[in-house]
């Protein structure tokens, strides 16, 4: 559904975006993750036909940037920043004027169906200068949608919103997935990017990695599940260490971190090397990372490569 | 071109200026001052007597037919004719203002960024914003030639009237006036999508007022006359200048640099 090769963006003599060569697919969720600075949005602008890439290629729903651009936007809905909302006009008018901008058939039936589904259909003849922030951000996101584009790109959905309006965003988002859509987020949000994305890129000008969150956990950590013991004797983490299929053990508060390939199969027998040793296994549980932590983990492998 | 997107920006632009009731109060208000201040001048004037008028014209050229009438009536008109070039400023400077603010505005409510996320063209947007503009300066204009032209035919002696509406000012007011109103507009076009400061935009856009000023002058000091094909002429040039300036915004309205480099 968007496909990019080598895409990279000069500012003068500012490198904004380099080599950048993507592969999202249909229906897929995909979250772009970096700092300030990263090249995120300027990404997203250059697939959404609004800034040309200084080399590289790109295709949104098969049609190339910079040759198609017309029909690229036609494919995109975008959700800015800033909602970007005409403060005087009414919802109404707002989503009204865009429907007509991109040739919708049924304008006042799309208007309603968009206001209705985020609960601001009784709310639709005021005008939205007066309307919350999480309000603006939710009309926001029927404007991107009124037109029922394929590709959605959302830059910072949440970014600014009180954690209630976040949440009604991040709701909102999660229903639109299996709808068929291809949704590109742009979110210094990870915990936000864990539950909503299928698949991540950590960028910093430069693609730093792309995957699952649990295979860039995977890949950082392996798999690692913590035992909780009634008490930690040097005893018992050297008989964890002995077995051949632990990879690595840390000792924590209340117990033991182990290192293993396939937590499932082999959480039995380490659970039998523990008490054989003499400890009293209260708990074993499998450690999740946070996206947060691989995120860093990763940010710092790039600078150590750079 | 796509109509349908054309008609969008024009509508939208048209409700966003009909909710701001300041904008819509403060073009209203230049042309009424000028129909008032035309028609109380007229009235005055028609209503001294012909001795306080002895001399008063020696400054001045008119053309041979205006002087024929008489001094006292030839200074109305001359002075209609100034006022007239003053209602010929009305189309000029009541767009302007609103085109300037057109594509500044859009950046600074950050609605340009979605705006521009459409498959809408930027010959759509400029051409439709710069409608939107020209119509109501040009409607407000024509009503105020329409108030002032009703006026002296109630308060002014019929041969004042007559020269008010003369082929000159007829022509000038059908064509010149939206000409006019064009070509302020994609000046203001140009100077918003390349100024990112709506004030700056505004005092560069009210330059192009200074030439319609000039040729008042210059025809006040009767170094020109005004003739039916001078207006004719005049029609031809602003055609061609309105088509390169037009080109012009649609060229140099740079989407990227807008979107990139604004603050």
């Amino acid at each position: 559904m968007i496909r990019s090769e080598s895409l990279t963006k000069r500012f003068g003599d500012n490198l904004a975006v380099a080599d950048m060569s993507l592969d999202v697919r249909q229906g897929e969720v995909f979250g772009f993750l970096g700092p300030n600075g990263a090249g995120k949005t300027t990404t997203v602008r250059m697939l959404a036909a609004l800034i040309a890439p200084t080399s590289g290629a790109a295709w949104v729903n098969g049609h190339r940037i910079g040759a198609a651009n017309e029909a690229v936007r036609a494919s995109i809905g975008l959700l800015t920043e800033s909602p970007g909302l005409y403060p005087r006009l009414n919802a109404q008018d707002n989503l009204g004027f865009y429907a007509k901008l991109h040739g919708v058939a049924d304008v006042v039936g799309q208007v309603r169906k968009y206001l209705t589904l985020l609960g601001l259909w009784e709310r639709r003849s005021e005008p939205v200068g007066g309307f919350s922030k999480g309000m603006q951000q939710k009309l926001a996101i029927a404007r991107a949608l009124l037109h029922e584009p394929p590709v959605l790109f959302l830059d910072e959905p949440t970014s600014a919103l009180d954690p209630e309006s976040a949440r009604v965003v991040r709701d909102f988002v999660e229903t639109l997935k299996g709808q068929g859509r291809t949704i590109i987020i742009c979110t210094h949000n990870l915990d936000e990017a864990d539950r909503l994305c299928d698949r991540v890129a950590v960028i910093k000008q430069r693609l730093i990695r792309v995957d699952t969150p649990a295979a860039l956990r995977h890949q950082l950590y392996g798999q690692s599940v913590r035992v909780r013991l009634q008490q930690t004797t040097p005893a018992l983490r050297e008989a964890v260490a002995a077995l051949p299929f632990v990879k690595t053990v840390t000792e924590i508060e209340g117990g033991l971190r182990v290192g293993l390939d396939d937590p499932a199969e082999q959480n039995p027998a380490l659970v039998r090397a523990l008490v054989a040793a003499g400890g009293a296994v209260q708990f074993v549980e499998p450690e999740t990372q946070s996206l947060e932590q691989v995120y860093f983990d990763l940010m710092r492998e790039a600078e150590a490569t750079a | 071109m796509n109509p349908q997107r054309l008609q969008a920006i024009v509508s939208k632009e048209w409700l966003d200026m009909r909710k701001n009731k300041m904008v819509l109060a403060m073009m209203a208000l230049l042309p009424l001052l000028l129909v008032g201040m035309m028609l109380g001048t007229t009235y005055f004037m028609e209503r001294a007597p012909e001795s306080d008028f002895a001399g008063e014209s020696s400054g001045m050229t008119m053309p041979p037919d205006i002087a024929a009438l008489g001094e006292k009536i030839g200074m109305i008109i001359m002075l209609n004719d100034q006022y007239m070039f003053y209602l010929l400023l009305i189309p000029m400077t009541l767009p302007v203002y609103v085109a300037a603010y057109s594509i500044i505005g859009e950046k600074e409510t950050r609605s340009l960024e979605p705006l521009l996320a459409t498959p809408v063209s930027t010959a759509e947007l400029l051409v439709g914003k710069a409608f939107a503009a020209v119509t109501p300066a040009v409607l407000l204009t024509w009503l105020s030639f329409a108030l002032t032209a009703a006026g002296m035919y109630l308060i002014a002696t019929p041969i004042v009237f007559t020269y008010l509406v003369r082929p000159v000012w007829l022509v000038s007011m059908a064509l010149h006036s939206p000409l006019f109103a064009l070509l302020s507009t994609a000046c203001g076009v140009i100077a918003s999508s390349r100024i990112n400061d709506p004030r700056a935009a505004q005092q560069v856009t009210a330059l192009f007022v200074i030439p319609v000023v000039g040729l008042s002058m210059v025809v006040l000091m009767g170094k020109v006359f005004l003739s039916l094909s001078l207006m004719l002429w005049a029609v031809v040039g602003l055609v061609l200048l309105n088509a390169g300036v037009l080109w012009l915004a649609v060229r140099l309205f740079q989407r990227e640099t807008i979107l990139t480099r604004w603050k």
